[in-house]
């Protein structure tokens, strides 16, 4: 029996309100230890959710320095009005949107999903899956991917944001700056785009 | 159901928000259609795959490479915003220091005469005295006088600020030295001493430069000073005398605060060494603070670290310097703003946010703009004002920031105007196209303001979540409607489709 594959989330998960208070205020202080305790808490998820949202990994690693690098900038204005993993999702979410529309302008550059050529962590699943069904289940990702790459970037993330990772509305509108109603009708028109994308897209 | 199912449906079924009739109707028009058939597979597909999308593993990355990129990145940043730039020319290219020493040995070897032929060396009996000669001494220069000069004066009573005892008409013209005792009331002083040293000092606060020179600075605070010092070289001392206990720092930025229940010393960043009466010392590095009572010995086990509140306080209370520190051209060339208000508020110069007015702060001969803070925090263009060239007798520049105007002035009665001004036939024509695409429950918000007369001064759209055809053309509805004359108005109204 194939268990649940767990959330990678982290080590931030661990870290509690007061823990978070006081790794903010040592980094503030340009405390050096606390700059690296930062990092390698941040750097799986920061990753993962890079990855995921854009679906390939071409230059990953310069995306996820250009997240931390605006999280330790941001640090000295960061209100503490959300937990401090919500805000760095919400970099790696405005990270990713300038990347998607980089790409759109130099559409020769798209590296389209690799997702599954990553090496899956094996403490995530118990059982590999049958050949059949994995190569079914890239099928789909692709298909997915490919759909994604067709809509305009804020569509493509308020929709990966709702369809895939299940966020709502007011939890999109945070993590894009703007509002739920706003989110609402962006979702709207992208689903809309989107599931046709995936009904009309030729048979390979 | 005789037309094809939209493929966003088939997404709706399978995330289970559609009801099982609706279901069945869909169902039943697959079993008949082959293309809806394929698209019901591809999005069964598709939803599926979100599952193992989401809990994908990130791949593995270098991740030391990385960290060390952030690290000089950030760090990179950190230096340029710690050390400005200094002024253009002070720095000798090493090309002219080439060429001076080259001309240098040019003129040596025409004034030299000729060398005769050379001939075989002699040997020489290097002869080794037992005892090195002693070396010249040198007396040591004295060291050199600094003088600090006034940039800011903030704060309720911003002209409760006593040199020596006295309220001075020219407090932005004054070199301040060795010796100077300087006092404040209700306001703030910002002090600059060098290219990147500067103390502020809090109200109700008294301040002695007891010793104001290149090789020790020594203060004596009875109140609260805020100091960001460059770093000190080998042999400079900086010490602030705070009661019985001392303070001294290499380079950092710190606050002394002494009051009557005691001392305490709050380090923003950098390293301090606070001592009591017995000469005990403590290190209190940054982010960190120590409370002393009076006369208590000083013990690493009172230090404890800063809150993040505390740590913001000393952010903001950084003291104001201006880029380029060269006393005497900024005493000619340099002239104090005087910047009042109805209460205070805050305000911004060309962009720099300044803190709370009234306030006065020296500034470049030549066209300042003058922002402040609304009650929203709104920065709001106050006007500009031309500051002169300081000459003797001129009086300052000066800006009168004028209250803000309540909001509400008239707002109830044009609101009123513009609902019933509306026309909803045509508003509605606005949103046909989306109500009938399903999208309902729309808004648009405005901002207008009407004058006296009636007329419109501005209205824009500043919220929606239309396409933008439809926003405009609901804009269009409100820019038809007429107002009478009456109160002005500015307002913002938020109009539910």
């Amino acid at each position: 029996m194939l268990t649940p594959v767990k959330r990678d989330t982290g080590p931030s998960a661990a870290l509690g309100p007061a823990d978070e208070a006081d790794l903010i205020a040592r980094c503030r202080a340009d405390d050096r230890g606390a700059h690296d305790e930062f990092y390698h808490r941040f750097r799986r998820p920061i990753a993962a959710n890079l990855y995921r949202v854009l679906g390939d990994r071409t230059d990953l690693d310069d995306l996820v320095q250009e997240v931390f690098v605006i999280a330790f900038r941001g640090l000295e204005r960061f209100r503490g009005d959300a937990r401090l993993s919500t805000w760095i999702y919400r970099i790696c979410v405005n990270v990713a949107l300038g990347r998607i529309r980089t790409r759109k302008r130099r559409p020769n550059a798209i590296g389209v999903n690799d997702l599954d050529s990553a090496h899956a962590d094996p403490s995530l699943v118990e059982r590999p899956e049958m050949p059949d069904r994995a190569l079914e289940r890239h099928q789909d990702q692709a298909r997915v991917y490919r759909a994604l790459e067709t809509l305009a970037p804020k569509k493509r993330l308020v929709l990966y944001l709702h369809e895939i990772e299940g966020l709502d509305l007011k939890q999109i509108a945070y993590l894009i700056d703007s509002n739920p109603v706003t989110v609402r009708t962006r979702l709207f028109y992208a689903r809309r785009e989107f599931y046709r994308a995936i009904a009309e897209e030729p048979e390979s | 159901m005789s037309r094809h199912v939209a493929p966003h449906r088939w997404a709706d079924a399978f995330a289970g928000k559609l009801d099982d009739s609706e279901r069945a109707l869909m169902d039943r028009h697959a079993e008949s259609c082959a293309a809806c058939q394929r698209t019901r597979t591809r999005i069964a597909g598709a939803s599926d795959s979100y599952g193992s999308i989401r809990t994908q593993p990130g791949p593995e990355l270098p991740w030391d490479s990385v960290r060390a990129r952030v690290h000089w990145a950030v760090s990179k940043e950190k230096r340029a915003q710690s050390q400005p730039a200094g002024p253009p020319g002070r720095r000798v290219p090493n090309l002219v220091w080439g060429v001076l020493a080259a001309t240098a040995a040019g003129a040596l070897a025409l004034v030299t005469p000729p060398s005769p032929p050379s001939r075989p060396a002699a040997p020489v009996a290097h002869v080794t005295s037992p005892v090195a000669p002693p070396a010249p001494v040198v007396a040591a220069p004295p060291p050199a006088a600094i003088a600090g000069l006034v940039i800011r004066v903030a704060g309720s009573g911003a002209r409760d600020v006593m040199i020596d005892g006295v309220r001075p008409d020219d407090l932005f013209a004054r070199h301040l030295g060795a010796g100077t005792v300087i006092a404040t009331g209700e306001g703030r002083v910002d002090v600059q001493f060098g290219d990147a040293s500067a103390f502020a000092l809090g109200p109700r606060s008294t301040l002695e430069l007891r010793r104001f020179d290149s090789s020790m600075i020594e203060l004596v605070i009875d109140g609260t000073i805020d100091l960001e010092v460059a770093h000190r070289a080998a042999g400079q001392r900086l010490v602030v005398v705070a009661g019985e206990h001392t303070v001294e720092v290499r380079g950092t930025q710190f606050r002394v605060s002494r009051e009557q229940a005691g001392t305490t010393v709050s380090c923003r960043h950098g390293l301090v060494a606070v001592r009591d009466g017995s000469a005990a010392q403590v290190e209190v590095g940054t982010a960190r603070r120590i409370q002393l009572a009076p006369g208590a010995a000083v013990s690493s086990d009172q230090i404890v670290p800063l809150s993040v509140d505390e740590l913001a306080s000393l952010a903001s209370a950084t003291p104001i310097r201006v880029p380029l520190w060269n006393i005497d051209a900024l005493v000619v060339g340099s002239a104090p703003l005087e910047i009042t208000t109805v209460g205070p508020r805050d305000v911004r110069v060309d962009g720099v946010e300044l803190g709370l007015a009234p306030l006065s702060v020296r500034v470049m001969p030549g066209r300042h703009t003058v922002e402040s803070a609304d009650s929203a925090g709104r920065y709001r263009r106050v006007g500009w004002v031309d500051v002169a060239v300081p000459s003797a007798g001129s009086k300052p520049a000066r800006l009168e920031v004028p209250a803000e105007v309540p909001r509400t002035a008239g707002v109830a009665e044009r609101r009123r105007q513009l609902r019933e001004g509306i026309d909803q036939a045509r508003l509605a024509r606005c949103t046909r196209s989306i109500a009938k695409a399903g999208l309902t429950g729309t808004y648009v918000q405005v901002e207008l303001a009407v004058d006296a007369s009636g007329a419109v001064g501005f209205l824009n759209v500043i919220d929606t979540d239309l396409p933008s055809a439809t926003a405009s053309c609901v804009r269009e509805v409100l820019a038809d409607v007429r107002f009478r004359q009456g109160a002005p108005a500015t307002w913002r109204e938020k109009l539910d489709l």
